[in-house]
Protein backbone atom coordinates (compact mmCIF):
# COMPACT_ATOMS: atom_id res chain seq x y z
CA UNK A 1 0.00 0.00 0.00
CA UNK A 2 1.01 3.12 -0.76
CA UNK A 3 0.03 6.22 1.00
CA UNK A 4 1.04 8.86 -1.58
CA UNK A 5 -1.48 7.37 -3.79
CA UNK A 6 -4.15 6.56 -1.85
CA UNK A 7 -4.06 10.31 -0.32
CA UNK A 8 -4.21 11.50 -4.17
CA UNK A 9 -6.83 9.50 -5.23
CA UNK A 10 -9.21 10.51 -1.72
CA UNK A 11 -8.40 13.89 -2.61
CA UNK A 12 -9.68 13.46 -6.11
CA UNK A 13 -12.87 11.64 -4.67
CA UNK A 14 -13.37 14.53 -2.51
CA UNK A 15 -13.21 16.94 -5.28
CA UNK A 16 -15.38 15.05 -7.36
CA UNK A 17 -18.35 15.70 -3.72
CA UNK A 18 -17.57 19.00 -3.88
CA UNK A 19 -17.24 19.76 -7.49
CA UNK A 20 -20.13 17.71 -8.58
CA UNK A 21 -23.72 19.51 -7.60
CA UNK A 22 -25.50 16.30 -7.73
CA UNK A 23 -22.90 14.87 -5.42
CA UNK A 24 -22.93 17.52 -3.00
CA UNK A 25 -26.67 17.59 -2.98
CA UNK A 26 -27.51 14.50 -2.47
CA UNK A 27 -24.48 13.48 0.40
CA UNK A 28 -24.26 16.62 2.53
CA UNK A 29 -27.15 19.30 1.55
CA UNK A 30 -30.02 16.46 1.14
CA UNK A 31 -29.45 15.03 4.69
CA UNK A 32 -29.36 18.54 5.78
CA UNK A 33 -32.42 19.84 4.37
CA UNK A 34 -34.34 16.24 5.13
CA UNK A 35 -33.04 16.71 8.61
CA UNK A 36 -34.60 20.35 8.54
CA UNK A 37 -37.94 19.84 6.85
CA UNK A 38 -38.36 16.80 9.41
CA UNK A 39 -37.31 18.60 12.77
CA UNK A 40 -40.06 21.46 11.53
CA UNK A 41 -42.66 18.95 10.24
CA UNK A 42 -42.72 16.56 13.61
CA UNK A 43 -41.56 18.40 16.17
CA UNK A 44 -45.05 19.19 16.98
CA UNK A 45 -46.24 17.61 20.37
CA UNK A 46 -49.75 16.60 18.96
CA UNK A 47 -48.17 14.27 16.80
CA UNK A 48 -47.74 10.55 17.70
CA UNK A 49 -44.40 10.52 15.56
CA UNK A 50 -41.74 12.19 17.88
CA UNK A 51 -38.34 14.47 16.05
CA UNK A 52 -36.11 13.14 18.40
CA UNK A 53 -36.78 9.26 17.73
CA UNK A 54 -36.48 9.65 14.00
CA UNK A 55 -33.18 11.88 14.47
CA UNK A 56 -30.98 8.52 14.71
CA UNK A 57 -33.12 7.09 11.64
CA UNK A 58 -31.87 10.18 9.41
CA UNK A 59 -28.41 9.57 10.28
CA UNK A 60 -28.46 6.00 8.53
CA UNK A 61 -30.97 7.49 6.11
CA UNK A 62 -28.29 9.92 4.79
CA UNK A 63 -25.41 7.35 4.60
CA UNK A 64 -27.30 4.60 2.71
CA UNK A 65 -27.02 7.44 -0.09
CA UNK A 66 -23.28 6.53 -0.51
CA UNK A 67 -24.91 3.54 -2.09
CA UNK A 68 -26.09 5.75 -5.66
CA UNK A 69 -22.96 8.03 -5.69
CA UNK A 70 -20.50 5.04 -5.61
CA UNK A 71 -22.17 2.74 -8.20
CA UNK A 72 -22.57 5.82 -10.38
CA UNK A 73 -19.12 7.23 -9.74
CA UNK A 74 -17.72 3.46 -10.45
CA UNK A 75 -19.71 2.98 -13.65
CA UNK A 76 -18.69 6.46 -14.93
CA UNK A 77 -14.98 5.53 -14.23
CA UNK A 78 -15.65 2.42 -16.29
CA UNK A 79 -17.60 3.78 -18.97
CA UNK A 80 -15.53 6.88 -19.79
CA UNK A 81 -12.43 4.41 -19.84
CA UNK A 82 -11.02 5.82 -16.67
CA UNK A 83 -10.78 2.50 -14.87
CA UNK A 84 -8.70 0.79 -17.62
CA UNK A 85 -6.67 4.67 -17.46
CA UNK A 86 -5.57 3.52 -14.24
CA UNK A 87 -5.11 0.21 -14.51
CA UNK A 88 -1.83 0.46 -16.62
CA UNK A 89 -0.42 2.71 -13.64
CA UNK A 90 1.34 0.48 -10.79
CA UNK A 91 -1.79 0.94 -8.91
CA UNK A 92 -3.19 -1.89 -7.25
CA UNK A 93 -6.96 -2.74 -6.80
CA UNK A 94 -6.22 -2.45 -2.77
CA UNK A 95 -4.86 1.02 -2.94
CA UNK A 96 -8.07 2.24 -4.95
CA UNK A 97 -10.91 0.45 -3.08
CA UNK A 98 -8.88 1.39 -0.20
CA UNK A 99 -9.48 5.11 -1.00
CA UNK A 100 -13.16 4.98 -2.22
CA UNK A 101 -13.55 3.57 1.24
CA UNK A 102 -11.64 6.55 3.08
CA UNK A 103 -13.29 9.10 1.14
CA UNK A 104 -16.61 7.44 2.01
CA UNK A 105 -15.99 7.16 5.60
CA UNK A 106 -14.99 10.52 5.28
CA UNK A 107 -18.34 11.46 4.30
CA UNK A 108 -20.05 9.78 6.61
CA UNK A 109 -18.19 10.96 9.30
CA UNK A 110 -19.23 14.64 8.15
CA UNK A 111 -23.06 13.67 7.53
CA UNK A 112 -22.73 12.44 11.12
CA UNK A 113 -21.50 16.42 12.19
CA UNK A 114 -24.04 18.02 10.03
CA UNK A 115 -26.99 15.49 10.94
CA UNK A 116 -26.33 16.11 15.15
CA UNK A 117 -25.17 19.71 14.82
CA UNK A 118 -28.60 20.19 13.02
CA UNK A 119 -31.17 18.28 14.68
CA UNK A 120 -29.76 19.75 18.27
CA UNK A 121 -30.34 22.97 16.15
CA UNK A 122 -33.74 21.97 16.08
CA UNK A 123 -34.08 20.97 19.16
CA UNK A 124 -32.79 17.42 20.06
CA UNK A 125 -31.10 16.40 23.11
CA UNK A 126 -29.26 13.17 23.58
CA UNK A 127 -29.14 11.34 26.78
CA UNK A 128 -26.09 10.04 26.00
CA UNK A 129 -22.31 11.63 26.84
CA UNK A 130 -19.35 12.37 24.77
CA UNK A 131 -18.43 9.00 23.94
CA UNK A 132 -21.69 8.08 22.54
CA UNK A 133 -21.46 10.85 20.18
CA UNK A 134 -17.69 9.13 18.98
CA UNK A 135 -19.79 5.39 19.12
CA UNK A 136 -22.24 7.08 17.00
CA UNK A 137 -19.01 8.06 14.64
CA UNK A 138 -18.11 4.46 14.53
CA UNK A 139 -21.35 2.79 13.55
CA UNK A 140 -21.84 4.97 10.83
CA UNK A 141 -18.38 4.71 9.81
CA UNK A 142 -18.95 0.76 9.24
CA UNK A 143 -22.45 1.49 7.53
CA UNK A 144 -20.23 3.40 5.08
CA UNK A 145 -18.19 0.33 4.24
CA UNK A 146 -21.26 -1.79 3.71
CA UNK A 147 -22.78 0.74 1.43
CA UNK A 148 -19.39 1.06 -0.38
CA UNK A 149 -19.87 -2.75 -0.57
CA UNK A 150 -23.26 -2.54 -2.12
CA UNK A 151 -22.30 0.25 -4.47
CA UNK A 152 -19.69 -1.69 -5.94
CA UNK A 153 -22.20 -4.96 -6.47
CA UNK A 154 -24.47 -2.10 -8.16
CA UNK A 155 -21.85 -1.04 -9.69
CA UNK A 156 -21.17 -4.32 -11.45
CA UNK A 157 -24.13 -5.39 -12.75
CA UNK A 158 -24.97 -1.89 -14.52
CA UNK A 159 -23.82 -1.14 -17.55
CA UNK A 160 -24.13 2.45 -17.23
CA UNK A 161 -24.44 5.64 -14.99
CA UNK A 162 -27.86 6.08 -15.24
CA UNK A 163 -28.54 2.42 -14.74
CA UNK A 164 -26.65 2.23 -11.64
CA UNK A 165 -28.67 5.19 -10.15
CA UNK A 166 -31.94 2.83 -10.77
CA UNK A 167 -30.00 -0.58 -9.65
CA UNK A 168 -28.63 0.93 -6.73
CA UNK A 169 -32.67 1.72 -5.12
CA UNK A 170 -32.73 -2.15 -4.78
CA UNK A 171 -30.93 -1.70 -2.19
CA UNK A 172 -31.47 2.05 -0.86
CA UNK A 173 -35.15 1.44 -0.88
CA UNK A 174 -35.43 -1.89 1.93
CA UNK A 175 -33.19 0.09 4.04
CA UNK A 176 -34.64 3.36 4.32
CA UNK A 177 -38.27 1.97 4.90
CA UNK A 178 -37.02 -0.67 7.14
CA UNK A 179 -34.03 0.88 9.00
CA UNK A 180 -33.97 4.49 9.36
CA UNK A 181 -36.65 6.64 10.43
CA UNK A 182 -40.07 5.12 9.93
CA UNK A 183 -41.69 3.08 12.93
CA UNK A 184 -40.60 -0.21 13.12
CA UNK A 185 -43.20 -2.94 14.21
CA UNK A 186 -42.72 -6.24 15.04
CA UNK A 187 -43.51 -7.43 11.12
CA UNK A 188 -41.00 -5.06 9.35
CA UNK A 189 -38.64 -5.50 12.41
CA UNK A 190 -38.42 -9.17 10.79
CA UNK A 191 -37.12 -7.77 7.24
CA UNK A 192 -34.73 -5.32 9.34
CA UNK A 193 -32.88 -7.68 10.36
CA UNK A 194 -31.28 -8.42 7.16
CA UNK A 195 -30.18 -4.94 6.73
CA UNK A 196 -27.49 -2.72 7.69
CA UNK A 197 -28.79 0.21 8.08
CA UNK A 198 -31.42 -1.49 10.75
CA UNK A 199 -28.94 -2.03 13.47
CA UNK A 200 -26.96 1.30 13.28
CA UNK A 201 -30.44 2.99 13.83
CA UNK A 202 -31.13 0.39 16.68
CA UNK A 203 -27.30 1.10 18.19
CA UNK A 204 -27.97 5.04 17.44
CA UNK A 205 -30.97 4.99 19.51
CA UNK A 206 -29.93 3.24 22.39
CA UNK A 207 -26.86 5.62 22.39
CA UNK A 208 -29.14 8.60 22.04
CA UNK A 209 -30.98 6.88 24.82
CA UNK A 210 -27.96 7.02 26.93
CA UNK A 211 -26.78 3.43 26.78
CA UNK A 212 -22.50 2.96 26.50
CA UNK A 213 -20.20 0.66 24.78
CA UNK A 214 -20.38 -2.17 27.19
CA UNK A 215 -24.12 -2.68 27.16
CA UNK A 216 -24.83 -6.25 25.18
CA UNK A 217 -26.99 -5.13 22.96
CA UNK A 218 -24.46 -1.89 21.20
CA UNK A 219 -21.51 -4.79 21.43
CA UNK A 220 -24.05 -7.25 19.45
CA UNK A 221 -25.31 -4.64 16.97
CA UNK A 222 -21.43 -3.03 16.52
CA UNK A 223 -20.34 -7.07 16.21
CA UNK A 224 -23.16 -7.29 13.69
CA UNK A 225 -22.57 -4.62 11.85
CA UNK A 226 -19.04 -4.86 11.15
CA UNK A 227 -18.79 -8.32 10.22
CA UNK A 228 -22.19 -7.36 7.44
CA UNK A 229 -19.73 -4.55 6.61
CA UNK A 230 -16.38 -6.19 6.26
CA UNK A 231 -18.23 -9.40 4.38
CA UNK A 232 -20.28 -6.96 1.97
CA UNK A 233 -16.87 -4.93 0.59
CA UNK A 234 -15.39 -8.13 -0.11
CA UNK A 235 -18.21 -9.42 -2.09
CA UNK A 236 -18.50 -6.18 -3.34
CA UNK A 237 -14.67 -6.17 -4.08
CA UNK A 238 -14.41 -9.70 -5.78
CA UNK A 239 -17.20 -9.50 -8.19
CA UNK A 240 -16.55 -5.85 -9.27
CA UNK A 241 -12.70 -7.02 -9.77
CA UNK A 242 -13.76 -10.35 -11.64
CA UNK A 243 -17.26 -9.08 -13.55
CA UNK A 244 -17.32 -4.77 -13.35
CA UNK A 245 -14.25 -3.66 -14.55
CA UNK A 246 -14.83 -4.61 -18.12
CA UNK B 1 1.17 -12.81 -46.28
CA UNK B 2 2.66 -12.47 -42.68
CA UNK B 3 5.81 -11.91 -41.41
CA UNK B 4 6.90 -13.65 -39.21
CA UNK B 5 9.86 -12.99 -36.22
CA UNK B 6 13.63 -12.32 -37.67
CA UNK B 7 14.72 -13.99 -35.15
CA UNK B 8 14.06 -17.93 -34.03
CA UNK B 9 13.82 -18.50 -30.68
CA UNK B 10 14.67 -22.17 -29.22
CA UNK B 11 13.35 -22.30 -25.91
CA UNK B 12 9.83 -22.89 -24.81
CA UNK B 13 9.73 -21.60 -21.54
CA UNK B 14 9.51 -17.76 -22.58
CA UNK B 15 12.04 -16.75 -19.15
CA UNK B 16 14.66 -17.94 -20.64
CA UNK B 17 14.59 -16.55 -23.86
CA UNK B 18 14.72 -12.76 -23.82
CA UNK B 19 17.94 -11.54 -23.32
CA UNK B 20 17.36 -8.22 -20.74
CA UNK B 21 20.86 -6.98 -21.80
CA UNK B 22 19.19 -6.92 -25.73
CA UNK B 23 18.70 -4.07 -27.57
CA UNK B 24 15.53 -4.51 -27.80
CA UNK B 25 12.58 -2.74 -25.48
CA UNK B 26 9.18 -4.83 -26.82
CA UNK B 27 9.58 -8.49 -28.13
CA UNK B 28 6.16 -10.20 -28.70
CA UNK B 29 6.38 -13.55 -29.49
CA UNK B 30 3.99 -15.80 -30.92
CA UNK B 31 0.86 -13.62 -29.60
CA UNK B 32 -2.10 -14.95 -30.28
CA UNK B 33 -5.58 -13.01 -28.67
CA UNK B 34 -8.73 -13.90 -29.47
CA UNK B 35 -12.12 -12.87 -28.61
CA UNK B 36 -14.70 -15.65 -29.12
CA UNK B 37 -14.84 -16.54 -32.68
CA UNK B 38 -12.73 -13.72 -33.41
CA UNK B 39 -8.94 -14.09 -33.60
CA UNK B 40 -7.94 -10.37 -32.83
CA UNK B 41 -4.35 -10.92 -32.81
CA UNK B 42 -2.48 -13.96 -35.45
CA UNK B 43 0.45 -15.27 -34.37
CA UNK B 44 2.32 -11.90 -33.85
CA UNK B 45 6.62 -12.06 -34.21
CA UNK B 46 7.59 -8.62 -33.59
CA UNK B 47 10.48 -6.64 -31.61
CA UNK B 48 10.88 -3.16 -31.43
CA UNK B 49 14.24 -1.34 -30.21
CA UNK B 50 15.26 0.65 -27.62
CA UNK B 51 14.65 4.20 -27.89
CA UNK B 52 13.08 3.56 -31.51
CA UNK B 53 9.76 5.30 -32.60
CA UNK B 54 7.35 2.96 -34.14
CA UNK B 55 4.38 3.22 -36.11
CA UNK B 56 1.77 0.71 -35.52
CA UNK B 57 -0.42 1.33 -38.95
CA UNK B 58 -3.81 -0.86 -40.01
CA UNK B 59 -7.17 -0.41 -40.72
CA UNK B 60 -10.06 -0.28 -38.47
CA UNK B 61 -10.78 -3.54 -36.51
CA UNK B 62 -6.65 -4.63 -37.33
CA UNK B 63 -5.56 -5.52 -34.02
CA UNK B 64 -3.57 -2.37 -33.22
CA UNK B 65 -5.50 -1.63 -29.71
CA UNK B 66 -5.25 -5.39 -29.10
CA UNK B 67 -1.84 -5.08 -29.40
CA UNK B 68 -1.35 -2.06 -27.14
CA UNK B 69 -3.58 -3.30 -24.58
CA UNK B 70 -1.72 -6.85 -24.68
CA UNK B 71 1.44 -5.07 -23.95
CA UNK B 72 -0.24 -2.88 -21.19
CA UNK B 73 -1.32 -5.36 -19.18
CA UNK B 74 -5.02 -4.68 -19.78
CA UNK B 75 -5.84 -8.17 -21.93
CA UNK B 76 -4.28 -11.12 -20.95
CA UNK B 77 -3.08 -12.92 -24.14
CA UNK B 78 -4.84 -16.30 -25.53
CA UNK B 79 -0.96 -17.62 -26.36
CA UNK B 80 2.43 -16.29 -26.47
CA UNK B 81 3.63 -13.44 -24.98
CA UNK B 82 5.22 -10.29 -24.76
CA UNK B 83 8.21 -8.45 -22.75
CA UNK B 84 8.55 -4.97 -22.16
CA UNK B 85 11.69 -3.90 -20.89
CA UNK B 86 12.47 -6.88 -20.74
CA UNK B 87 9.21 -7.93 -18.10
CA UNK B 88 7.12 -10.87 -19.13
CA UNK B 89 3.53 -9.10 -19.30
CA UNK B 90 2.20 -12.49 -18.06
CA UNK B 91 4.43 -12.84 -15.46
CA UNK B 92 6.02 -9.20 -14.07
CA UNK B 93 2.64 -7.12 -15.14
CA UNK B 94 3.59 -4.98 -11.75
CA UNK B 95 7.22 -4.52 -13.30
CA UNK B 96 5.78 -3.32 -16.89
CA UNK B 97 3.37 -0.38 -15.41
CA UNK B 98 6.59 0.80 -13.80
CA UNK B 99 7.92 1.45 -17.31
CA UNK B 100 5.00 2.31 -19.48
CA UNK B 101 2.95 5.37 -20.36
CA UNK B 102 -0.17 4.65 -22.02
CA UNK B 103 -1.89 7.33 -24.29
CA UNK B 104 -5.52 5.45 -24.74
CA UNK B 105 -7.39 6.25 -27.59
CA UNK B 106 -10.40 7.40 -26.01
CA UNK B 107 -9.40 10.69 -24.09
CA UNK B 108 -9.74 9.65 -20.35
CA UNK B 109 -9.68 12.14 -18.24
CA UNK B 110 -11.72 12.98 -14.62
CA UNK B 111 -13.87 16.16 -16.19
CA UNK B 112 -14.26 17.39 -12.86
CA UNK B 113 -10.33 17.97 -12.21
CA UNK B 114 -8.68 21.07 -14.06
CA UNK B 115 -6.15 19.73 -16.68
CA UNK B 116 -2.77 20.26 -14.15
CA UNK B 117 -5.02 18.23 -11.80
CA UNK B 118 -5.38 15.20 -13.57
CA UNK B 119 -1.62 15.11 -14.81
CA UNK B 120 -0.70 15.54 -10.91
CA UNK B 121 -3.00 13.04 -10.12
CA UNK B 122 -1.58 10.13 -12.88
CA UNK B 123 1.92 11.30 -11.38
CA UNK B 124 0.81 10.04 -7.79
CA UNK B 125 -0.50 6.84 -9.72
CA UNK B 126 2.74 6.35 -11.56
CA UNK B 127 4.53 6.89 -7.66
CA UNK B 128 6.46 9.82 -9.14
CA UNK B 129 8.14 11.45 -6.03
CA UNK B 130 6.30 13.55 -4.67
CA UNK B 131 8.65 17.01 -4.69
CA UNK B 132 9.23 16.85 -8.23
CA UNK B 133 5.45 16.10 -9.77
CA UNK B 134 4.49 20.52 -9.63
CA UNK B 135 7.75 21.03 -11.37
CA UNK B 136 7.39 17.81 -14.36
CA UNK B 137 3.75 19.41 -14.97
CA UNK B 138 4.90 22.97 -15.10
CA UNK B 139 7.83 21.56 -17.87
CA UNK B 140 5.26 19.27 -19.46
CA UNK B 141 2.81 22.11 -19.80
CA UNK B 142 5.02 24.57 -20.87
CA UNK B 143 6.22 22.21 -23.76
CA UNK B 144 2.94 22.20 -25.30
CA UNK B 145 1.63 25.64 -24.22
CA UNK B 146 -1.19 24.53 -22.25
CA UNK B 147 -0.11 26.39 -19.18
CA UNK B 148 -3.11 28.16 -18.79
CA UNK B 149 -6.22 26.01 -20.49
CA UNK B 150 -4.67 23.22 -17.14
CA UNK B 151 -5.97 25.66 -14.37
CA UNK B 152 -9.75 25.08 -15.92
CA UNK B 153 -11.52 22.03 -15.33
CA UNK B 154 -11.27 19.39 -18.25
CA UNK B 155 -14.99 19.47 -18.70
CA UNK B 156 -14.88 22.26 -20.48
CA UNK B 157 -12.29 21.37 -23.11
CA UNK B 158 -13.00 21.04 -26.60
CA UNK B 159 -11.99 17.60 -28.11
CA UNK B 160 -8.38 18.96 -29.31
CA UNK B 161 -7.36 19.57 -25.57
CA UNK B 162 -8.57 16.64 -24.10
CA UNK B 163 -6.39 14.53 -26.52
CA UNK B 164 -3.65 16.93 -25.74
CA UNK B 165 -4.26 16.27 -21.86
CA UNK B 166 -4.72 12.62 -22.61
CA UNK B 167 -1.13 12.78 -24.22
CA UNK B 168 0.26 14.73 -21.61
CA UNK B 169 -1.00 12.18 -18.64
CA UNK B 170 0.78 9.44 -20.39
CA UNK B 171 4.24 11.22 -20.08
CA UNK B 172 3.81 12.53 -16.39
CA UNK B 173 6.15 9.46 -15.18
CA UNK B 174 8.75 10.10 -18.02
CA UNK B 175 7.85 6.54 -19.31
CA UNK B 176 10.79 4.59 -21.08
CA UNK B 177 7.90 3.43 -22.52
CA UNK B 178 5.43 4.81 -24.03
CA UNK B 179 1.80 3.91 -25.83
CA UNK B 180 0.57 6.33 -28.25
CA UNK B 181 -2.78 5.12 -29.90
CA UNK B 182 -3.94 7.33 -32.03
CA UNK B 183 -2.80 10.37 -30.19
CA UNK B 184 -3.66 13.12 -32.31
CA UNK B 185 -7.46 11.98 -33.24
CA UNK B 186 -9.63 15.11 -33.44
CA UNK B 187 -7.03 17.58 -33.32
CA UNK B 188 -6.64 20.56 -35.45
CA UNK B 189 -4.12 20.59 -37.78
CA UNK B 190 -1.89 22.94 -35.92
CA UNK B 191 -2.11 21.16 -33.00
CA UNK B 192 -1.51 17.63 -34.49
CA UNK B 193 1.53 19.35 -36.10
CA UNK B 194 2.53 20.23 -32.48
CA UNK B 195 1.91 17.43 -31.21
CA UNK B 196 3.81 15.43 -33.75
CA UNK B 197 7.15 17.94 -33.06
CA UNK B 198 6.27 16.79 -29.19
CA UNK B 199 6.12 13.47 -30.31
CA UNK B 200 8.99 13.68 -32.89
CA UNK B 201 11.08 15.38 -29.45
CA UNK B 202 10.62 12.14 -27.56
CA UNK B 203 12.86 10.34 -29.60
CA UNK B 204 15.39 12.43 -28.57
CA UNK B 205 14.98 11.86 -25.11
CA UNK B 206 16.04 7.87 -26.22
CA UNK B 207 12.80 7.02 -25.20
CA UNK B 208 10.72 3.86 -27.46
CA UNK B 209 7.14 5.26 -28.79
CA UNK B 210 4.44 2.99 -30.19
CA UNK B 211 2.23 4.73 -32.32
CA UNK B 212 -0.67 4.10 -33.72
CA UNK B 213 -2.48 5.99 -36.24
CA UNK B 214 -4.85 6.53 -38.86
CA UNK B 215 -2.93 9.36 -40.44
CA UNK B 216 -0.39 7.69 -42.56
CA UNK B 217 1.62 10.81 -43.33
CA UNK B 218 1.86 11.27 -39.30
CA UNK B 219 3.72 7.80 -39.45
CA UNK B 220 5.89 8.13 -42.34
CA UNK B 221 6.72 11.98 -40.79
CA UNK B 222 7.72 10.28 -37.58
CA UNK B 223 8.30 6.98 -37.75
CA UNK B 224 11.47 4.80 -37.93
CA UNK B 225 10.28 1.85 -38.79
CA UNK B 226 6.63 1.14 -39.64
CA UNK B 227 4.56 -2.34 -39.34
CA UNK B 228 1.28 -2.39 -40.88
CA UNK B 229 -1.05 -4.96 -39.40
CA UNK B 230 -4.27 -6.42 -41.17
CA UNK B 231 -6.52 -9.08 -39.73
CA UNK B 232 -4.06 -9.64 -36.50
CA UNK B 233 -1.01 -10.13 -38.68
CA UNK B 234 1.91 -8.03 -39.80
CA UNK B 235 2.03 -7.99 -43.24
CA UNK B 236 4.63 -5.51 -43.38
CA UNK B 237 7.71 -4.48 -41.71
CA UNK B 238 10.53 -1.86 -42.25
CA UNK B 239 11.00 2.02 -42.47
CA UNK B 240 8.82 4.04 -44.07
CA UNK B 241 11.69 4.22 -47.24
CA UNK B 242 12.39 0.76 -47.28
CA UNK B 243 8.67 0.30 -47.70
CA UNK B 244 7.98 2.62 -50.39
CA UNK B 245 11.41 1.12 -52.03
CA UNK B 246 9.86 -2.41 -51.56
CA UNK B 247 6.46 -1.59 -53.36
CA UNK B 248 7.25 1.09 -55.70
CA UNK B 249 5.77 3.81 -54.17
CA UNK B 250 5.53 7.53 -53.94
CA UNK B 251 4.69 7.16 -50.17
CA UNK B 252 3.60 5.51 -46.98
CA UNK B 253 -0.30 5.81 -47.79
CA UNK B 254 0.24 4.35 -51.24
CA UNK B 255 1.71 1.52 -49.39
CA UNK B 256 -0.49 1.08 -47.00
CA UNK B 257 -3.17 1.09 -49.72
CA UNK B 258 -1.63 -1.41 -51.88
CA UNK B 259 -0.69 -3.52 -49.06
CA UNK B 260 -4.15 -3.64 -47.23
CA UNK B 261 -6.22 -3.53 -50.90
CA UNK B 262 -4.66 -6.24 -51.98
CA UNK B 263 -5.67 -8.40 -49.49
CA UNK B 264 -9.34 -7.37 -49.41
CA UNK B 265 -8.66 -8.14 -53.27
CA UNK B 266 -7.59 -11.47 -52.64
CA UNK B 267 -10.27 -12.52 -50.21
CA UNK B 268 -7.45 -12.65 -47.32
Amino acid sequence: MNVQKILALVKMELKNLIREPANLFLMLLFPAVLTIVFGFAFNDPELDMEFSSMVPGLFAYACIFIIMTIAQSFATEREEGLLKRMNTTPMTSGEFMGSHIISNMFIAVIQVIIVYGLAVFLGFRSQGDVSGFFLAFLFMILLSLSSVGLGLITATVSKSPGAATGISFIFILPQMFFGTFMPITSNTRIIGMFLPSFYVTDSLTSIFEGASLTEANILINLAIISIIGVIIVIIGIQLFKKFGNR
Amino acid sequence: MSIKSNKKYKSDNPEDIFDPDSDNAIVIKDLVKNFDDVIAVNGLNLEIKKGELFGLLGPNGAGKTTIINILSGLLVPTEGTAFVGGYDVRKNLNKVKKLIGVCPQEAAVFKFLTGRENIELFGHLHEVPKSEIKERVTNLLKLVNFTEASKRKAKGYSGGMLRQLNLLIALISDPKIAFLDEPTVGMDPRARRKTWEFIGSLKDQNKTVILTTHYIEEAEALSDRVGIIDYGELIALGSPKELMEKHESKNLEEVFLKITGRRILEGI
